[in-house]
């Protein structure tokens, strides 16, 4: 007997799940529940029973019509969504009305967020500086020589001989420790401007953020520590980076960080050019004319910084292929990133 | 820069494939961008000999010859080339051959006559000889002998990014040395012309104005040369990095300049007047030809290199056309020079003219180079050019050039500034793969704050090494990056602050966005008619802009004065694209006003020429056509609602007080956003019809601007006020209204003749049409009163109600209206 009852189970449960439409579902209930069905078969069968068999398997064929009941209603839910409710007559499927219409905030300034928070909770306070500069904060006190090829790496939009739109956030640099003694550590986010042709991979404005430590000795041991958290808290996972030595006039020793490609784990992609590296950020340790610059006596301090462009990080995460789509404002684009924090 | 493998091996040797020597490369600092294959092959193309050669029968300009490809039976084959003849020997591709440009020879059928094969033009081999004919290769060369022995060519090119601090970088051999370094083994540096001295005299005088702008200028002699081209080897390497082989003297000169790092310059010294090379600037604004061609304005100033007649070469950037190598040449004077690296520049960059040479001189060249590369030079054209070597050459360097003053460096400050352990033999050891000298100071194991361990004499090529600390980078760079571990990170002693404008920055992101509105991200240039259309007075300040000197091309120069312009921009670019109206946006974006105080403390004199950097939040309602409580259209309403919930969401006492200031906005549909002391900090309202369509925005735009940076953020503090818990007494008015009268003079009178009792008065309808008189309004207002000393009486609400409106009949004229 409970080898019958076990396969009318399984049978009777599959059929319930199978059943694609209200009718069918109706078939299956007649078939297994109805008068004539096999569970109730079963239950009058039970009559040739002894009393002690009879018992036991009274009862669990009952837990079992109890079982198939249950499951036939709840497929009838989820078939029958379209059903009215039955007790006010309410057509419970009626949009709803949210206390506000679905707004979004912009994925560039959202990752640029999530950087600050990252860095603000290793200690950094965050501050800002102007977007039209001084050639002399942007380029001489950071130790770009006047004259010199270091400033072809970024080309300008100047207003005259000394006024230009900062082509990095750097400058915020001069102007914090013009105004603070160290101990330093801050982060200075920014809109900044390179006077480039815009195409799928440049644009003429976008958006930087600079970090600054400054410390009596701070070493660049500490950079890649500083570094490697901030990867591991805003990728979210153990991303391994690598320093490659290169050059800023005002960093020195200077690297630029790549990080393992973390769309194909570093087997090489279109997205890293087969490399399985992403660049992510410009870094190195304060040059000593940076400090001079600032009026830092020689030797007391050491520190780093290291610069970061924040639209090319908003891409990698999510998937965006122009950086043009960030700044066209298109609905259909920023509707995309409602929630998105 | 493109280094090619072929070439570097001749310096130095190497065991790792090519992608680990890239890897290492990348990982000391000459970040390599790419790897290309070059693979010069042509299967199926051998030296053949025309047999015979005749006319085709059928076509004037077609010849039928018969070839001896080494194969024994003659081959017939059709010809098309004007200089086939018999006798010659040429370069045949049989069938089944396979020619650049995937084409394969196949039998064919040409004017009737049967061709098995072609003989090949250096065009269709892609050798990159000039020559629309046939190639006549030298005679003694044996039939059936592959293509591939005489041009086939094998390479590996390394794309590498060389920054601006190591123009040693830009040659063959600076890349050789580094591959050494890194390998810790010896490069040889390439062989030279040994240099007889006496006997005879160069003829040539040279003279150098001023030391300061040419440290040093030499110059050489050749006589006899044959100009021809250059060696295959030396093509085949020339255009694997990319260059363009001319002929042997001017490839020579390119070769010697990628493969050493100095650029040199070959005059023809039949074309220079007189005996005298003078190196000095230009006295007035001239007009040259450079020998490329072009004629170039060059300005009183410009360091140039001069015969006796004039200018022969704008110096360090190119030679002019005057005095170029030609065909005809015999005899050559050979320039190699140290100029200056900033005239150099700067004379590039007034011109439009970065060439190799240029770019070369502007980030240093290396000092001690200017000879050897030109002796490099000498024994090339004496081998490929078949020059004779004037044994004299002219030499004028500044007397008081010295080599750069040895540095200090102390090991202790290598461990500071990079978190390492390392000691000063380590140290030592590494400077000395890099070919830095080092002599020893001290106490080698005495690592402290004073002590210097080493000095560090650093070699003419790396001129980049001025300070300890780029010495550091040195030792960082072959130390390996990798080896840095810390102590998990800085962390800032005393931890991070806020400062209220980020933290009010962030909450109104966050809540505008959570109150429907999406954040845009606008470029902080307008366009040149901004101004106008939005139909600012002549003399609105705003009207003074930053403009660029140096826009991109075609792109805006002036900075934005006012934020509007960019919310109706992005209204119109959603409407147009059928986005379903109402549209929402906020932005929180700077605007830039000259001449306006800057609000911070200035360090720099010159900050006065800074414009302010004003920064608002904006909220924009975009193509919302319905209208709402009283007729007003729904946009409007919402605008103001949304100043309102925000100022008190941000618990700040912004009051929008009807009226109008900006000309851009409806002088009938807008408010100024007031702190409580009265001062204007912003706007609210619809835009002007004229404005929108001068913007060509399909549907109305209700906006309010908001300046943050000039507004104190601090919120109002909260503080616990105790309520009344006797029941409040709920009162509903229906006026008739005369038109004219405003709901705020209805509240004001209900709120001052109602007094303590009356807790609230809200508005809840307005109704125009049947049952109410033309000309007049139904207001339903809701009154609501409680008292603090117990439960009200029916009577005494009955009485304030009866003060409210006679108050309201008195001043107003208003009646009510039977409920
Ligand atoms: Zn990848």
């Amino acid at each position: 007997m409970q080898e019958m009852i076990d396969r009318l189970r399984s049978e009777a449960s599959a059929a319930i799940a199978a059943a694609g439409d209200d009718a069918a579902l109706e078939a299956v209930r007649v078939a297994v529940l109805g008068r004539k069905g096999s569970l109730t078969g079963l239950l009058r069968g039970l009559k040739d029973l002894d009393d002690t068999a009879r018992r036991e398997a009274g009862a669990a064929l009952n837990v079992l019509k109890e079982e198939l009941s249950a499951a036939i209603e709840a497929r009838v839910a989820v078939l029958g969504g379209g059903t009215p409710a039955a007790s006010s007559g309410y057509d419970l499927t009626l949009p709803g009305h949210a206390p506000a219409p679905a707004g979004s905030r912009h994925p560039l300034l959202t990752v640029l967020e999530n950087i600050c928070d990252i860095f603000h909770g290793m200690g950094f306070s965050r501050d800002e500086g102007p977007e039209v500069e001084l050639d002399y904060y942007n380029f001489t006190a950071l130790n770009f020589p006047d004259d010199h090829p270091a400033r072809d790496i970024q080309d300008t939009f100047y207003f005259n001989e000394k006024v230009l739109l900062r082509t990095q956030t750097s400058p915020v640099q001069v102007r914090m420790m013009e105004r603070r003694e160290p101990p330093l550590a801050c982060i200075f986010p920014g809109r900044v401007y390179r006077n480039e042709n815009a195409d799928a991979s440049h644009s003429s404005e976008f958006f930087q953020v600079e970090g600054l430590v400054v410390d009596r000795a701070v070493s660049m041991a500490d950079l890649k520590d500083t570094v490697d958290t901030f990867v591991k808290n805003f990728f979210g996972a153990s991303a391994p980076t690598r320093f490659r030595p290169h050059y800023f006039p005002f960093t020195e020793p200077s690297v630029e960080v790549d990080m393992q490609c973390i769309l194909c784990g570093g087997k090489g992609c279109g997205v890293c050019k087969q490399s399985g590296w992403l660049e992510i950020m410009g870094a190195g340790m304060v040059h000593p004319n940076v400090f001079k610059s600032a009026g830092y006596p020689d030797d007391r301090y050491t520190g780093f910084a290291f610069g970061m462009g924040i639209d090319r990080i908003a891409m990698l995460k999510y998937g965006i292929t122009d950086i043009r789509l960030l700044y066209e404002n298109d609905l259909r684009f920023l509707n995309q990133f409602r929630g998105v924090q | 820069m493109k280094i090619s493998l072929d070439w570097l091996s001749d310096f130095v040797d190497w065991t790792d494939e090519t992608a680990v020597l890239a890897e290492r490369l990348t990982a000391a600092g000459l970040n390599v961008e790419g790897i290309e294959q070059i693979n010069k092959t042509f299967p199926g193309v051998v030296v053949a000999r025309v047999l015979e050669r005749e006319k085709h029968p059928d076509a004037d300009r077609l010849s039928l010859c018969k070839v001896d490809d080494g194969t024994g039976a003659p081959v017939q084959v059709v010809c098309g080339a004007p200089n086939v003849r018999a006798g010659l020997t040429v370069l045949f591709a049989r069938v089944g051959a396979e020619l650049p440009g995937d084409l394969r020879i196949k039998k064919s059928k040409i004017r009737g006559i049967e061709s098995f094969g072609m003989i090949c033009s250096a065009t269709e081999l892609d050798l990159g000889i000039d020559g629309a004919g046939i190639i006549e290769l030298e005679t003694k060369l044996p039939s059936g002998t592959p293509a591939d022995e005489l041009f086939g060519f094998k390479d590996t090119v390394l794309e590498v990014e060389v920054t601006p601090n190591r123009p040693d970088w830009l040659s063959h051999v600076g890349v050789a040395r580094e591959v050494a370094a890194i390998y810790g083994t010896k490069m040889s540096l390439p062989p030279v012309f040994n240099a007889v001295q006496g006997g005879e005299s160069l003829g040539m005088k040279v003279r150098v104005e001023h030391y300061a702008d040419c440290g040093r200028y030499t110059a050489w002699g050749l006589q006899r040369v044959k100009i021809a081209p250059s060696p295959r080897w030396m093509q085949n390497r020339l255009r694997a990095i990319g260059a363009r082989p001319i002929n042997n003297v001017v490839d020579i000169t390119n070769y010697v300049m990628f493969e050493m790092g100095q650029p040199l310059h070959a005059f023809d010294r039949g074309q220079l007047a007189g005996n005298a090379i003078t190196v000095r600037r230009a006295p007035k604004n001239t007009s040259v030809q450079t020998l490329d061609g072009q004629t170039r304005e060059v300005e009183a100033g410009t360091l140039m290199v001069c015969d006796e007649k004039g200018p022969v070469a704008l110096a360090g950037v190119m030679g002019l056309g005057n005095s170029e190598v030609s065909e005809k040449t015999t005899e050559v004077l050979l320039e190699s020079a140290f100029f200056n690296p900033s005239l150099v520049r700067r004379a590039s960059r007034r011109m439009g003219l970065i060439s190799e040479s240029s770019y070369r001189f502007e980030r240093v060249a290396d000092w001690d180079m200017v000879e050897r590369a030109a002796l490099r030079a000498l024994q090339l054209l004496q081998e490929h050019a078949g020059a004779r070597i004037v044994p004299d050459w002219a030499d004028r360097h500044d007397p008081d050039h010295r080599p750069a003053d040895p540095l200090p460096l102390r090991v202790w400050q290598v461990n500071r500034l990079l978190g390492t352990a390392v000691n000063t033999g380590q140290v030592a050891q590494i400077l000395q793969r890099l070919g830095l000298k080092v002599q020893p100071m001290g106490n080698a194991e005495s690592i402290s704050a004073g002590a210097v361990n080493m000095m560090v004499h650093v070699p003419s090529h790396r001129r980049d090494l001025l300070l300890e600390v780029d010495l550091i980078e040195e030792i960082a760079r072959i130390h390996g990056l990798d080896q840095l571990t810390g102590r998990g990170g800085y962390r800032a002693p005393g931890g991070a602050v806020r400062r209220q404008p980020d933290v009010v920055r962030e909450r109104l992101r966050e809540w505008l966005s959570a109150c429907g509105y999406a954040e845009i991200v606008t470029s902080s240039f307008m366009e040149s008619g901004d101004h106008d259309k939005l139909a600012l007075a002549a003399d609105d300040a705003r009207r003074a802009t930053l403009a660029v000197v140096n826009p991109r091309h075609g792109g805006d120069t002036q900075l934005r004065t006012v934020l509007a312009p960019s919310a109706l921009v992005v209204s119109r670019r959603n409407l147009n694209a059928g986005a379903t109206p109402p549209l929402r946006f906020f932005q929180i974006n700077r605007v830039f006003r000259p001449g306006q105080p800057l609000g911070r403390e200035i360090r720099h004199a010159d900050e006065a020429l800074l414009p302010a950097e004003h920064e608002y939040v904006q909220v924009a309602v975009a193509g919302w056509r319905d209208t709402g409580l009283g007729g007003l259209p729904c946009d409007l309403l919402e605008i103001r609602g949304t100043v309102e919930a925000l100022a008190g969401h941000l618990r700040l006492p912004l009051v929008l007080q009807p009226g109008a200031d900006e000309p851009w906005l409806d002088a009938g549909a807008s408010w100024r956003v007031c702190t409580a002391d009265g001062r204007v900090v912003g706007v609210a309202g619809r835009v002007a019809p004229a404005v929108l369509a001068a913007f060509d925005v399909d549907g109305p735009v209700a906006l309010a601007e908001v300046r943050l940076d000039d507004l104190d953020l601090t919120p109002a503090a909260a503080r616990f006020v105790p309520f009344t818990r006797f029941p409040a007494v709920k009162r509903d008015l229906s006026l008739l209204v005369p038109s004219g009268v405003a709901f705020g003079q209805i509240q004001d009178t209900v709120t001052e003749v109602g007094g303590e009792l009356l807790e609230l008065s809200e508005l809840f309808d307005i109704y125009r049409g049947k049952g109410v008189p033309e000309g007049n309004a139904a207001f339903g207002i809701r009154l609501k009163f409680r008292s603090g000393t117990g439960s009200l009486k029916g009577e005494t609400v009955d009485a304030a109600i009866g003060e409210i409106l006679a108050a309201l009949k008195d001043r107003w004229a208003i009646e009510t209206r039977g409920l």
